[in-house]
């Protein structure tokens, strides 16, 4: 009984921390941001647009070879950024598609996708078709899921977030709302650390909890701790804009500077997509 | 007197109204002057800062800031505002919460942007502000994931980019390394030599006498107890221990442990 909720306990316990630990690497996922290379040295705003050129043509292409070729440009701009090619597969290749292999898997077969027979087989006593276009079907979805989310995964690793919070006031989401977000942001992370501190403290002067009551109680009066801490510091940070002169509406900087480079990699991209396009028609 | 920044009669504030922070605080505090309040933990330091920075105000008595009484309200005009907010500037307490924007370099850029200053003469501003307090390789960064050290400097280079006249810091070398510490001081004995005032609120006496020219001491009971020069609050002990203010060193001398309490005027043995 006792080891049970202690397993439960320790469960809780590690999910959150674990959470934590995501958060916390999403923010430091900045070094790569922060290195020189290609995709660094452009400007965010032509970065942003081209990568959703991209994107749209990932997602429109009914040929899988065509997006393999996109998912190739996508891996040599990696390499061009200074990205390890190995830290960016494991982030891309085998976390997100793993998600889309359960959608996919039951079209495989002839239940749901009817078609010439590639592979038969007789499992506990279910006999299973898998057909030429329930493959192919599944194959083109793959190969586009792991080229959208390689496209995404790049453009958010090499561009800081502050950066791409700029991007959308360029695109004209009002700044306010832009500065939500940023800060939205920003507590997530330090309301993180608090978390995982109160953690570290309770369990410092607790111990162990292993009475089930008691650690209720502690999960119970630290919600409550938390909350009531949050709303004191975004009063106080209200007064720390206060001080410097915010008087309702922020103004922010605005300093982003297009170089030929920046052109030229547009040019690039859109006669890329459209050779893609005119590829995908004519085959 | 033209001179006089602010004065403050009989003033009092309670956070919620049942949890006393000042209670009937006198001070004149005249233009240049160099001035410390010190004063045990929760004596009200930090909320005389934001009262002087006109966040809070009092809920008894009078306070001028510029000849002009300090109302609620008259903050509510942004241009009266705008004129008190680039005369006066607070380096908090808690670096974290001072800084909230997305990096370092907007951060410095936000006080001077919603003062209407151009967009030019920011980007100027940074770069000087960066150079004066030696962040410049920080500028890129992400505010809170700097060290306190470096979020300090962060914060007060926000402060500086606004160039105030008034200068308030709250327990500005609270937990840093003794180089940093002297960076700090050195910062504001020559804001002053340029003519700001300072005031500054600490329990590190040993910085004081750098420092300050007047100090004010807090204490339990939420008032001034005593105002006078550095020096002759310096040399108070009587003054200085029952307001929890001496450092209580402990020593082992020849097997022997012997406790003893430091003043920071004497040499220390
Ligand atoms: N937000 C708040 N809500 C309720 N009480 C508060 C709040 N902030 C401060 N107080 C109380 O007001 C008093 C003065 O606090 P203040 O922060 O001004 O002290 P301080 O001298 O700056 O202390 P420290 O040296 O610890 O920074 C304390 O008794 C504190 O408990
Ligand atoms: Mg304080």
């Amino acid at each position: 009984m006792r080891n049970k909720l202690h397993k439960r306990r320790d469960f809780i316990e590690r999910s959150t921390l674990s959470a934590l630990a995501f958060l916390k690497d999403a923010t430091f996922a900045e070094e790569y941001a922060n290195c020189k290379g290609f995709l660094q040295s452009l400007d965010p705003r032509f970065k942003t647009i081209t990568f959703l050129l991209f994107l749209i043509t990932a997602v429109s292409l009914k040929s899988a070879v065509l997006i393999g070729s996109l998912y190739g440009v996508c891996l040599t701009l990696a390499l061009l950024s200074s990205i390890p090619v190995a830290h960016f597969l494991t982030r891309t290749l085998l976390f997100i598609p793993l998600f889309s292999l359960t959608i996919v898997l039951p079209t495989l077969f002839s239940v749901v996708t009817p078609g010439e027979p590639v592979w038969s087989f007789h499992c506990l006593g279910i006999h299973g078709v898998i057909t030429r276009p329930g493959l192919d079907g599944a194959l083109l979805f793959v190969v586009r899921i792991a080229t959208s989310v390689s496209l995404i995964v790049l453009l958010s690793i090499t561009t800081r977030h502050s950066e791409l919070l700029k991007v959308l006031r360029v695109f004209g989401i009002p700044q306010i709302f832009v500065l939500t977000v940023s800060m939205c942001y920003r507590y997530l992370f330090l309301f993180a650390t608090m978390v995982e501190n109160i953690f570290t403290a309770v369990k410092s002067r607790v111990g162990i909890l292993s009475h089930r009551q008691h650690g209720q109680q502690v999960v119970a009066w630290n919600i409550a701790n938390t909350w009531n801490r949050t709303t004191q510091m975004s009063e106080e940070v209200y007064m720390a804009m206060l001080s410097r002169g915010y008087t309702g509406e922020p103004r922010l900087l605005s300093e982003f500077q297009a170089t030929p480079k920046d052109w030229v990699w547009l040019v690039c991209a859109v006669i890329l997509c459209a050779g893609l396009f005119y590829k995908g028609y004519t085959l | 007197m033209s001179d006089i920044i602010f004065e403050l009669k009989d003033v009092q504030y309670s956070y919620l109204g049942k949890f006393p922070a000042l209670c009937g605080v006198d001070m004149t505090i005249r233009s240049g002057e160099k001035i410390a309040v010190i004063g045990a933990n929760g004596t009200g330091k930090s909320t005389l800062l934001q009262l002087l920075d006109g966040l809070i105000f009092p809920q008894n008595g009078h306070m001028t800031a510029f000849g002009e009484r300090l109302l609620e309200h008259s903050h509510a005009d942004e241009k009266a505002a705008h004129r008190f907010r680039r005369r006066v500037g607070l380096v908090f307490q808690n670096a974290d919460i001072q800084l909230f924007c997305p990096s370092v370099r907007e951060d410095i850029a936000f006080g001077p942007l919603q003062l209407g200053v151009a967009e030019k003469e920011v980007n100027r501003r940074i770069i000087e502000v960066a150079q004066v307090l030696d962040i410049q390789h920080l500028l890129d960064r992400v505010p809170h994931q700097l060290s306190i050290g470096e979020k300090r400097r962060v914060a007060i280079a926000s402060v500086l980019a606004i160039d105030p006249d008034v200068y308030l810091f709250d327990e500005p070398t609270a937990g840093l390394d003794p180089l940093t510490v002297r960076h700090i001081i050195d910062f504001i004995v020559k804001a002053n030599q340029r003519g700001k005032t300072i005031i500054t609120a600490t329990h590190d006496l040993h910085i004081i006498g750098e420092i300050a020219d007047t100090v004010y001491v807090f204490g339990r009971n939420k008032r001034i107890v005593r105002g006078g020069s550095s020096e002759s609050v310096l040399n108070d002990r009587l003054l200085l221990e029952t307001n929890n203010l001496v450092h209580i060193h402990r020593h082992h001398h020849d097997g022997m442990e012997h406790v003893h309490q430091h003043l920071p005027l004497e040499p220390h043995d």
